[in-house]
């Protein structure tokens, strides 16, 4: 990122000309944007608005003159005319690399221009294979599309005599490496060291034996890879999931969301209609979409690569079911509807519904709607709490992680946030960049520590008594705290740390669910409340409480009304009737199993048959995120829409209209049409909403970089944002008061203590239908400190018997240096059966 | 403690000595230096040693491997008779002593003598134009320069090699 786009950089402004056009631009931007800003079109190759610039491929030539200085008089000379008169150099520049300067001219449509960028090309082209046929990038191609504008119509290049190089080059197994397309640009690995921080990819030898290799285990081992195909301005980085899929030419766009985690990255459905799917609209790719506010132009490779989970093929629910004689057959809508209003009827108020964290504000407001009018229990399925406090000092209206810097201090606690939400921690990473304190505090190490001003480390258990010494450090001394709380206030790190977040000018704070169930969660997030109401860091932009929800949608599920609860087994086992959307306690928890086979009569509704579905009586069918429309509310409380890419299967709903359906039958009306007809109600009816429209929700402003399809060569294949940028909710208004509550003593075991930890690729429902990411999920696992693992004699890679909770699973033992002696980390959706601390025993 | 660490414990103390503690990853060079010595060539194990010493990826160790021509990434032969045969060396007659040594050695440009001697290669200049036929020799821990060569002299050079090859064991 050049200074010029920058935030809290000083922009004076300088006056230049590209080629005639006179044009203004803040001190520090470089001839390339500059010209880009007034739509004039330099040719880049290894240049990105994203990247810091290299000048490697040449593309970007032009004549650059600067006014003629008197050395006497240290004033422009003029001519007669009295115009300034210009000195050229004697060679042309690099674009990318010459920032502006006053009276600076440049000429990029003269003769000489012209013909350098065709001898970059016909060089660049002297070795390229030109299998555009059936290369992937052929059609959005920046190679092809350069030739095409400044290159020459034919080589003097003799075809023989081409450097023959490995054309199928895995470079880990989710990026393919054609070694003959690429042009040495460095994107890729410039991409992968600045921004991903995982340099994990380089170029080996020199000249023409250059080549991208990796040595990492796994190969290419980076969750942001994906990135490098959007960005490699020809086809030599190909993704695994598209590679020979479609041709870009064939593929429909439709806006949509990715539901894996709280960021909500905007991005784009490519969708087409294939003839091995029966005729079917198939959803080829994920791409993203620009929204500079949230995900910028990339995406993690989850939010990628795991949308498989929504196709179309035999794991996916076509029609009702409903159990009779112990098995789960076919049932009409009708039938199985009427079925389920009888038993909910009969339910009375021991209905308990169970909503997933990754259905729209829509579906969550019906299902609450409904729960609520039979004087039942909403409930939503997350380990985490403090909804209701990020609608107090959550962000408010008109936050930018990007505006974030020097002065500015981000406190991320019990969190590992490059895991849990991938593009926050590359904002937060950029923010370090760009000056601002950030302080990470966890009990182990995470990889945003490489930026982190402060490290805090504290015992797990302790992450509220942590943040309340954070309080103390700045606060009058108060005798009644815990020792747990004196000790870290003690603690000089602490202390500093503590300072800085008092006096940063502005201060978000975000919180995950690192070792810590609902209990933990909540104490958690009201240290974290008191930190930032304590420190004035409430209720103005960039400032506030930001979750880091375990579900995508769980703040919208809050908003909506639901709550997580408290005691899942005890709720789900005495539901008289169950109605459990899109979630899979069965799945997560064996314990959970035997509540859901405890309860009265289960509706499970989803798109595909769990764990859960399995033991219903009745499952519904729902129209997957690809085949809806709906929004949803990310962590940091922007409310956005998701669009249907292609259609759902015939009768098939979104789960508001289901719901909808059942509530009519039991004499509750509900909106069943459009999920804009629910989301005008909860315009109406939740007050934080109050007055957005689906309008509102698709506004969109200019951003830069300029990105989209005519300019795929400067900013990459990344969608351009014409479908809404969504809205920031603003806070509630309320000045809640500091609340204080004595951080309660982490449970002591006799054992050792697991704690729950989140991983990106988990073993997750909707991870494990993407084939595509297999190789990179591990099997369930757990990790050991070193002295647990000494003592017990267990080697890395070993596998063991864990016992939690009652439940025995056979898992692979790691180990990990920075854990504490008697901690053992178990990861959450890998089948072990774990939703807080608890106690573990681990046998050989 | 890797194996690079524990075997050179000192010299690797006495390298990370130099550079202060944030910029460990210029230490990259001396320490594959210390590889190398080992058996003429940087394994993947010495990357991935290298890589832990200095806080980066075994990926960036490997790229400045790629890069410079002295680092080896593959084992050859023991000693690496280096040729120049850029035009000035060509011209005096370095194509043809290229060719004649490696006739003599029974093997191609670029080969390695079964015994696992010898390794010959072309180069670009080493700036000893005016005594071609010339070569460096890269030995496990050395280069030493041979100038105005004749294939017998060189072939005796290797022979030299060989017998004391042949003593030592």
């Amino acid at each position: 990122m050049t200074d010029a786009v920058k935030p809290n950089v000083e922009t004076t402004l300088v006056n230049l000309t590209i080629d005639n056009v006179p044009v203004s631009v803040p001190k520090g931007t470089l001839v390339v944007d500059a010209a880009k800003r007034i739509g004039i079109d330099i040719p880049v190759f290894c240049y990105h608005p994203k990247l810091e610039p290299v000048g490697m491929c040449r593309m970007c030539l032009v004549d650059i003159g600067l006014p003629a200085v008197n050395r006497e008089t240290g004033k422009v000379e003029t001519d007669k005319q009295g115009r300034p008169v210009i000195n050229f150099g004697r060679a042309l520049q690099t674009g990318c690399t010459v920032e502006v300067a006053e009276g600076m001219v440049v000429v990029g449509y003269t003769e000489k221009v012209q013909k350098a960028r065709q001898d970059v090309l016909e060089f660049l082209l002297t070795s390229h294979p030109l299998d555009c046929p059936i290369c992937d990038k052929g059609g959005e191609c920046p190679l092809q599309n350069l030739t095409m504008a400044h290159g020459r119509s034919d080589s003097r290049f003799i075809f023989d005599e081409k450097i023959k190089l490995a054309k199928h080059v895995p470079l880990g197994e989710m990026i393919f490496l054609d070694r003959e397309r690429c042009i040495q640009c460095a994107r890729c690995t410039r991409f992968q060291d600045e921004i991903a921080d995982d340099p994990v990819i380089g170029f080996e030898a020199r000249g023409r034996s250059l080549q991208i290799v990796t040595y990492s285990e796994p190969g290419f081992d980076s969750i942001w890879s994906g990135n490098t195909t959007d960005i490699c301005p020809v086809g030599a980085l190909t993704t695994t999931d598209f590679r020979f899929g479609a041709r870009p030419w064939e593929l429909q766009a439709s806006a949509s969301l990715c539901t894996h985690c709280p960021v909500g990255c905007n991005t784009t459905l490519n969708t087409r209609r294939e003839a091995k799917a029966g005729g079917e609209m198939v959803v080829k790719r994920v791409m993203p979409r620009q929204n500079e506010e949230v995900n910028e132009i990339w995406l993690c490779d989850k939010g990628r690569f795991a949308h498989h989970y929504a196709a179309k093929d035999d794991g996916r629910l076509t029609g009702p079911l409903v159990r009779r004689d112990g098995k789960l057959v076919a049932a009409t809508w009708e039938k199985a509807l009427a079925l389920v209003a009888e038993k909910f009827e009969g339910a009375g108020k021991g209905l308990v519904t169970l909503a997933g964290g990754k259905l729209t504000n829509e579906d969550l407001y019906n299902l609450a709607g409904l729960a609520k009018a039979r004087g039942g229990k909403a409930l939503l399925d997350s380990r985490m709490a403090g909804g209701d406090l990020t609608a107090q000092v959550g962000l408010s209206t008109g936050s930018n992680l990007a505006d974030l810097g020097k002065g500015d201090a981000a406190l991320v606690v019990a969190c590992d946030l490059e895991e849990e939400a991938p593009l926050w921690w590359l904002r937060v990473k950029q923010a370090a960049e760009r000056g601002a304190t950030v302080i990470v505090a966890n009990p182990r190490r995470t990889k945003l520590e490489r930026h982190a001003a402060f490290t805090l480390r504290y015992e797990y258990g302790h992450e509220a008594a942590l943040v309340t010494a954070l309080v103390g450090s700045f606060s009058p001394k108060r005798a009644d705290l815990p020792a747990a709380v004196q000790a870290l206030i003690r603690d000089k790190d602490v202390k500093d740390a503590g300072q800085a977040i008092a006096g940063a000018k502005d201060l978000i704070v975000f919180y995950g669910s690192e070792g810590t169930g609902l209990a933990e969660s909540a104490a958690l997030a009201r240290a974290c409340a008191n930190l930032l109401i304590g420190t004035g860091h409430i209720g103005r932009p960039n400032n506030g409480l930001v979750a880091v929800w375990d579900k995508a949608n769980a703040q919208g599920g809050w908003d909506m009304g639901l709550r997580p609860s408290a005691d899942l087994a005890a709720d789900l086992g005495a539901a008289k009737a169950a109605y459990i959307v899109a979630a899979d306690p069965a799945g997560d928890s064996p314990a959970l199993a035997e509540a859901v086979k405890a309860a009265g009569f289960v509706v499970v509704q989803d798109i595909r048959l769990s764990a859960t579905a399995e033991l219903a009586d009745v499952v519904l069918p729902a129209a997957a995120f690809t085949e809806r429309d709906g929004t949803f509310t990310s962590g940091e409380r922007r409310v956005q829409r998701l669009h249907p890419a292609v259609p759902a299967y015939a009768g098939l709903r979104g789960d508001f209209a289901v719901t909808a359906q059942i509530a009519a039958r039991l004499g509750v009306a509900q909106e069943k049409r459009l999920a804009t007809g629910v989301f005008n109600q909860i315009a109406a009816s939740v007050p934080a909403y109050a007055g957005l429209t689906s309008a509102a929700l698709s506004e969109v402003r200019e951003q830069w970089p300029v990105i989209g399809r005519g300019d795929v060569y400067y900013g990459g294949t990344t969608y351009d944002n014409k479908q809404g940028l969504g809205v920031q909710l603003p806070v509630s208004g309320d000045s809640p008061a500091l609340t204080f509550e004595q951080p309660a003593e982490p449970a002591k075991f006799k054992g050792l203590k697991a704690v729950p930890v989140t991983r990106l690729y988990d073993r997750g429902t909707t991870v494990t239908p993407s084939a595509v990411l297999h190789p990179r999920l591990p099997g369930a696992f757990i990790a050991l400190s070193v002295e647990d693992a000494d003592k017990m004699k267990i080697e890395p890679g070993q596998k063991v018997q864990a016992t939690l909770n009652g439940v025995t699973v056979e898992v692979e033992a790691h180990i990990d240096n920075s854990l504490a002696q008697g901690v053992v980390l178990a990861p959450r959706s890998f089948g072990l059966a774990i939703e807080g601390p608890c106690e573990i025993t681990v046998k050989k | 403690m890797n194996a690079l660490q524990t075997k050179y414990a000192k010299e690797v103390k006495a390298i990370l000595a130099k550079y202060p503690d944030d910029q460990k990853r210029s230490a990259v060079m001396p320490l594959l230096y210390v590889a190398q010595r080992e058996a003429g060539y940087v394994s993947r194990q010495h990357l991935a040693d290298i890589a832990e010493i200095i806080e980066v990826t075994p990926t960036e160790v490997a790229s400045i491997v790629g890069f410079y021509t002295l680092y080896h990434d593959q084992p050859e032969g023991k000693y690496r008779i280096q040729v120049c045969n850029d035009l000035p060396c060509a011209m005096r007659g370095a194509d043809a002593f290229l060719q004649g040594v490696c006739e003599n050695l029974g093997i191609e440009v670029g080969g390695t003598t079964d015994d696992g001697l010898v390794t010959v290669e072309a180069v670009m200049c080493l700036a000893a134009c005016d005594k071609a036929p010339m070569f460096q020799v890269q030995d496990y821990e050395n280069i030493t320069y041979y100038e105005e060569q004749t294939v017998d002299s060189t072939l005796k050079l290797v022979d030299k090699w060989r017998k004391a090859g042949a003593k030592k064991k």
